[in-house]
């Protein structure tokens, strides 16, 4: 065991940090305040993502045949963690880079590849993800969106919910039913769609977790080609399943908990107010639970860079870091309630916005735990 | 970044595994709450594996280990002092080992077994314990305890070793055998909950059981971790936030691991309790939670 970086990954960090030191202007955190997919963070993503990718850092992990350099898992995942740290400059790109394009280099017809992952390499694609539906949250396999074959095309109707980015994105990731109306997921499959296509309606869902953030997506008689299609019918579920397993354990929020714990911190420091005991074994306490969930995490990427199959563990990193960002944000509110107020305190504000989701996001911690009940722990399935 | 074991460490879990295969649970007469495992012991010794952590290629990664793994079995014998303190004093000593830190008043474990005691303050001194010079005394753990007749008779020695670094592995250790005892009661849990059919089905389909439960899994697998990391360093932040760490969890998944055992777990008749009741000794190591954490909150932020 060995849980100290290598002198490579350390220098391949330090060199992301310098870049994001010279890269990221004074009032980054302005601009960075309303979340990845607010309007000023998907604008400055257009000219921050092409300067990575001239930088080498923003697909580095993608085979050289598309961009990339084909380095280690490590490498990415230290990338991801400095970008979130940061406050994610990426905005919504990061999905493109961390599984939109590996799924498209797998599954993708030479046209798709073609016309969608060059973009992604050069930084200048939005995507957001049709997944869930007012019906379909958790239980994604009762999906209602249906296409229907037409000739060469495909028509659609359907409704999206919970939507991340669809305010500004250009493609979407969508999943439909193509089988009967209770094809379930033997009936899934997806569609690359350009969201400029007549019949797509998106409204934003005003909300607690940033601006542009989550919307609904109404799809009334769109009409795709038939070309269109990622994969084949039916095998929407599997390439979803690849997905997340090439996601595993998703963003690394207990960086971005841990590093906005030393701003809290400092700013109670500043304010001769962690002396006392109760705060400092409070804060203590945020950072074991970051801790334990960085750990999780690594041992999830460790598997990963070795070549194992994804195991459980992916289930148990997961339900750590929602604890992580709980504790970070619980912390802050406990003990700097006026720094949620008002201005001057921008870090804090986006960081209490992105952490209130993570129990909730890119699947329930509910799930989570029954997954680590039946699948880790072995417990029976309920009557 | 690495999360397997190097070749020497494999072997080494495999032949510990194999050791700990024989160690059964049997209630002991007279409402005896721990089980000595003088057999076991013995062959620990024989094997020299009380030194593992002084092997270069072992340390104190595997010596902690073995303290986890240990713990998990239903006899108990002195062994985190021996496997993580005793390679680092600079001399040779007697095992079984008793460690007190900073002077704490009362009751120690294994002190009725021990032929000297380790104190962690200031400084780190040593003294032999000849006969009488502790008395066992009733415990609601399961942990033999005692106390010394009279601590300030002892011939206490100033041992050359860094007190910054013995606190820190007694923090591994600590936290090793916290971690330990909690996964072996959640194990004995999981195969109650497993067998045990209550309105038709497993009480573990249950689903305000199977979230607990998987929480606690969560939970213990990150101490752990936290643990082997602050085994590997040794430096006093990691072992700090390690043992605190362990501590926090503790109170949360013994009350429900009793709770989902019912009234069979709080007889002498199954093993729940030789794991509990070692848990809740082991919380308040070293000031318990509290300390830890302050402790981690200076060496990351600095002194208040």
């Amino acid at each position: 065991m060995d849980f100290d970086w290598t002198e490579e990954d350390a220098a391949y960090r330090a060199r992301i940090r310098d870049f994001l030191a010279r890269t990221l202007p004074a009032n980054w955190d302005e601009i960075a305040r309303h979340g990845p997919g607010s309007p000023e963070q998907t604008e400055f993503s257009l000219t921050f993502c092409p300067k990575l990718a001239d930088e080498g850092l923003l697909v580095p992990h993608w085979p050289a045949d598309w961009g990339g350099a084909d380095r280690p898992p490590w490498e990415h995942f230290i990338l991801g963690e400095e970008m979130w740290r940061a406050g994610e400059p990426r905005g919504a790109q990061y999905m493109n880079v961390n599984w939109i394009g590996p799924v498209l280099m797998r599954y993708g017809s030479d046209a798709q590849k073609a016309q969608y992952i060059p973009p992604m390499a050069e930084g200048r694609a939005i995507w957001c993800q049709g997944f869930s539906e007012p019906n379909a949250g958790s239980d994604l396999a009762s999906l209602r969106t249906r296409a229907i074959r037409d000739g060469a095309d495909y028509v659609i109707n359907g409704q999206k919910i919970w939507t991340s980015y669809a305010g500004l994105a250009s493609t979407c990731f969508l999943l439909a039913q193509t089988g009967g109306a209770d094809g379930g997921r033997a009936g899934i499959a997806i569609f690359l769609v350009p969201m400029d296509t007549p019949g797509i309606e998106v409204r934003a869902i005003p909300s607690l977790i940033g601006h542009g953030d989550i919307h609904e997506v109404f799809f009334t008689d769109v009409r795709v080609p038939a070309t269109a299609r990622l994969g084949a019918e039916g095998e929407g579920w599997t390439i979803i399943s690849y997905a997340l397993a090439n996601e595993r354990v998703g963003i690394p929020r207990y960086e971005m908990g841990a590093a906005t714990l030393d701003t809290m911190v400092a700013e109670l420091q500043a304010r001769g107010q962690f002396s006392d005991s109760i705060v400092r074994s409070r804060a203590a306490q945020a950072a074991a639970a970051c801790e334990a969930a960085r750990l999780q995490v690594y041992r999830v990427v460790d598997g990963r860079s070795r070549g194992q199959a994804p195991g459980t563990e992916s289930n148990l990193a997961r339900v750590a870091v929602v604890g992580a960002e709980r504790a970070v944000a619980d912390f802050g509110m406990d003990f700097l309630p006026d720094a949620f107020s008002g201005s001057g305190h921008d870090a804090l504000l986006s960081h209490h916005e992105r952490a209130i989701v993570t129990g909730i996001a890119a699947g329930a911690t509910e799930i989570q735990l029954n997954l680590v009940a039946r699948q880790h722990l072995n417990l029976p399935k309920g009557a | 970044m690495r999360f397997d074991l190097n070749v020497d460490q494999q072997t080494f879990a495999t032949v510990l595994g194999q050791m700990l295969q024989g160690a059964a649970f049997a209630p002991v007469e007279g409402w005896g709450r721990y089980d000595l495992g003088t057999a076991l012991e013995a062959q620990f010794d024989a094997g020299g594996f009380f030194d593992a952590a002084a092997e270069p290629d072992l340390g104190p990664v595997a010596a902690a280990l073995m303290v986890h793994d240990v713990a998990g079995v239903p006899v108990c014998f002195e062994l985190a002092a021996s496997a993580l303190i005793r390679p680092f004093l600079g001399r040779d000593v007697p095992r079984p080992l008793a460690v007190r830190v900073d002077g704490q008043p009362g009751a120690l474990r294994y002190l009725p077994q021990a032929r000297g005691i380790v104190e962690i303050g200031e400084t780190v001194r040593y003294a032999d314990l000849p006969d009488g010079a502790a008395q066992p005394v009733d415990s609601l753990y399961a942990y033999p305890m005692g106390e010394l007749t009279d601590p300030e008779a002892l011939d206490w020695q100033t041992l050359d070793a860094d007190p910054a670094k013995l606190r820190a592995l007694w923090q591994v250790a600590t936290a090793a055998e916290l971690t330990g005892v909690l996964r072996a009661g959640l194990d004995a849990v999981l195969a109650h909950v497993r067998d045990r059919r209550q309105f038709g089905q497993p009480l573990g389909a249950f689903q305000g059981v199977q979230h607990r439960l998987a929480n606690a899994a969560v939970e213990i697998e990150g101490a752990r971790l936290m643990m082997l990391r602050a085994a590997q360093r040794q430096a006093p932040g990691d072992a700090a936030l390690a043992l605190g760490r362990a501590q926090e969890i503790t109170n949360a998944i013994t009350y429900d691991l009793h709770q989902f055992m019912g009234a069979m777990g709080l007889t002498l008749e199954h093993p729940l309790h030789r794991w509990t009741y070692r848990a809740k000794l082991l919380k308040a190591e070293m000031g318990g939670m509290g300390a830890a954490y302050l402790s981690y909150a200076t060496d990351r932020w600095g002194a208040p």
